[in-house]
């Protein structure tokens, strides 16, 4: 019996989810699951590698709009001339996830997808046992929270966040057919089931709309490489002067504050992010560090959109 | 996951062996093959010192499944001189003194030859972000940099 398998087509790799549903994991450049695997945090027998499907991987621009194939690498996204030129916020984002290498391994997609984390769960078994699991892994109360029965650990996709305030619209395909949406209403509010995609849904591609009028991006990490965000924002501004300003890693799933420029006030968004934010203690930097720390963006945001 | 026959090209030498399901390369190069100049630091993706080449390409032998490597030619730390002649990085490295315990060159010269490759004219600050996914807990990074920059330059003339 194969437990892995490559497939070639994304009708393969659809047929081969309902093959071994329940008991299979999708590996795109694997940079982030892989952990999960030698840390027994995902024990599915079966990997379907979409490395091999070619038709993933692409980046093209048609009628103003760009589209990525999901499997396209953090570094092709980076190095691409056109994204550099009319994306630079995608570009951005994209240089700010994880290494240099690891950004040659690891997709777009993936980072879409990225599992939620919390200092108390991204852990080695032996970690685990000694703490005590909690209820995202075996056991029955959240640690973090000290006894809550529902999961916080954060999303920490920075292209989302970026994605996100550009508007960006994702394809998915299932053996039912295809379905388009916009990515901001993927993510749900648990750090279990941070998503809503169907069962043996396939993410194929992200289409980007907007090329805005001004963009801001910024990540809060312990060093300037490496490490995952402890806060990233990122923010837009269009023609129609539509303010998109999107928050990740201080909550289950990004948090946008999507508002005219005419009504919005510093104020009333950092009331509406810091309301909207499940902030809790559950990452190497401190809370009031944190949440202070969503002021200060939302803050330095303002006072570049009010220079330029 | 079970036991899967494969056949790998590992520096320019082809040959068929044993290898589990969810096995990662850095484990089959280093117990199944003995290359043990790649190695092991924190087996999770932060260090770089288990970078070689797939078919070109960096990539962290400890997050690639071997599974992933076949029909690909792998190049690891032991085929990057010619012979006794060292690649110029790693020439650098010896003269600069951009090593001490040497647990991260390995790493650190699979990083930077292709980088060197990509980017002939890249700038110390170009340098220092390539290196960013290689930790060392020795040198302090300066004489790795100075060394890089040393063998960018005779690499361009
Ligand atoms: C040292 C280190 C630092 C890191 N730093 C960061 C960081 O700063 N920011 C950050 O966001 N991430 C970081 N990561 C995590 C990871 O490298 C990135 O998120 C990366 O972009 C994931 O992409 P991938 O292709 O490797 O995803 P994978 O690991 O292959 O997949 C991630 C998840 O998405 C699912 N998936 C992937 N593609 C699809 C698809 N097309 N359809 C359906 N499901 C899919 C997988 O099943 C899996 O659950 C880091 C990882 C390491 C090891
Ligand atoms: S937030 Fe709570 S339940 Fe979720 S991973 Fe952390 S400790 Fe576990
Ligand atoms: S051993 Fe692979 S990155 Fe550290
Ligand atoms: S020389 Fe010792 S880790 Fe780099």
């Amino acid at each position: 019996m194969d437990y892995y398998h490559s497939p070639s087509s994304i009708k393969d790799a659809l047929s081969m989810a309902g093959k071994f549903s329940g008991n299979y994991t999708i590996f795109a450049g694997g940079t982030d699951i892989q952990i999960y695997r030698k840390q027994q945090l995902d024990t599915n027998e079966h990997i379907i590698d979409l490395s091999g499907i070619d038709e993933l991987n692409s980046i093209a621009t048609k009628e103003g709009i760009l589209h990525l194939g999901a499997m396209t690498t953090l570094d092709e996204i980076i190095s691409s001339d056109e994204i550099q030129l009319h994306y630079p916020l995608i570009a951005e984002a994209a240089k700010s996830v994880a290494t240099p290498v690891l950004r040659k391994t690891a997709t777009i997609g993936g980072n879409l997808l990225v599992k939620n984390r919390c200092v108390f769960y991204n852990q080695s078994q032996a970690w685990r046992n000694g703490m005590g699991s909690c209820l995202r892994d075996v056991g029955t109360i959240c640690q973090v929270t000290g006894g809550k029965k529902d999961c916080y650990s954060r999303n920490v996709s920075d292209t989302a966040a970026a994605l996100i305030a550009l508007g960006a619209e994702i394809t998915l395909m299932t053996p039912d057919g295809i379905t388009q949406k916009p990515l901001k209403d993927i993510y749900l509010p648990c750090g279990i089931k941070f998503h809503n995609l169907e069962e043996h849904s396939i993410l194929t591609q992200i289409s980007v709309p907007i090329k805005p009028k001004k963009w801001w991006y910024k990540k809060l990490r312990l060093r300037k490489t490496l490490d995952f965000t402890s806060l990233t924002v990122a923010a837009t501004v269009d023609i129609n002067s539509i303010a998109r300003v999107c928050l990740n890693g201080v909550s289950m799933s990004p948090i946008l504050v999507e508002q005219t420029m005419d009504t919005l006030t510093q104020e009333n968004l950092t009331r509406q992010a810091r309301k909207n934010c499940k902030t809790v203690d559950n990452d190497l930097m401190p809370l009031k560090y944190r949440r202070e720390m969503i002021n200060v963006f939302l803050e330095e945001w303002w006072d570049s959109i009010e220079i330029i | 996951m079970g036991l899967k026959q494969i056949e790998l090209t590992v520096n320019g030498f082809s040959s068929p062996f044993l290898v589990q399901s969810d096995e990662v390369l850095l484990f089959t190069l280093r117990e199944r093959l003995y290359l043990t100049g790649t190695k092991e630091g924190c087996n999770q993706g932060t260090c770089g010192s288990c970078t070689v080449l797939l078919d070109g390409k960096p990539v962290l032998s400890c997050m690639t499944p071997t599974l992933r490597c076949v029909g690909k030619k792998i190049i690891t730390i032991e085929n990057i001189s010619s012979g006794d002649t060292l690649h110029t990085v790693q020439k650098y490295l010896v003269e600069k003194g951009g090593l001490q315990c040497g647990f991260c060159t390995p790493g650190v010269v699979m990083t930077m030859v292709p980088f060197l490759e990509e980017n002939p004219n890249a700038s110390r600050e170009e340098i220092k972000e390539g290196l960013s996914g290689n930790l060392c807990r020795c040198t302090g990074y300066k004489k790795i940099i100075d060394a890089v920059e040393n063998a960018a330059e005779e690499m361009r003339s």
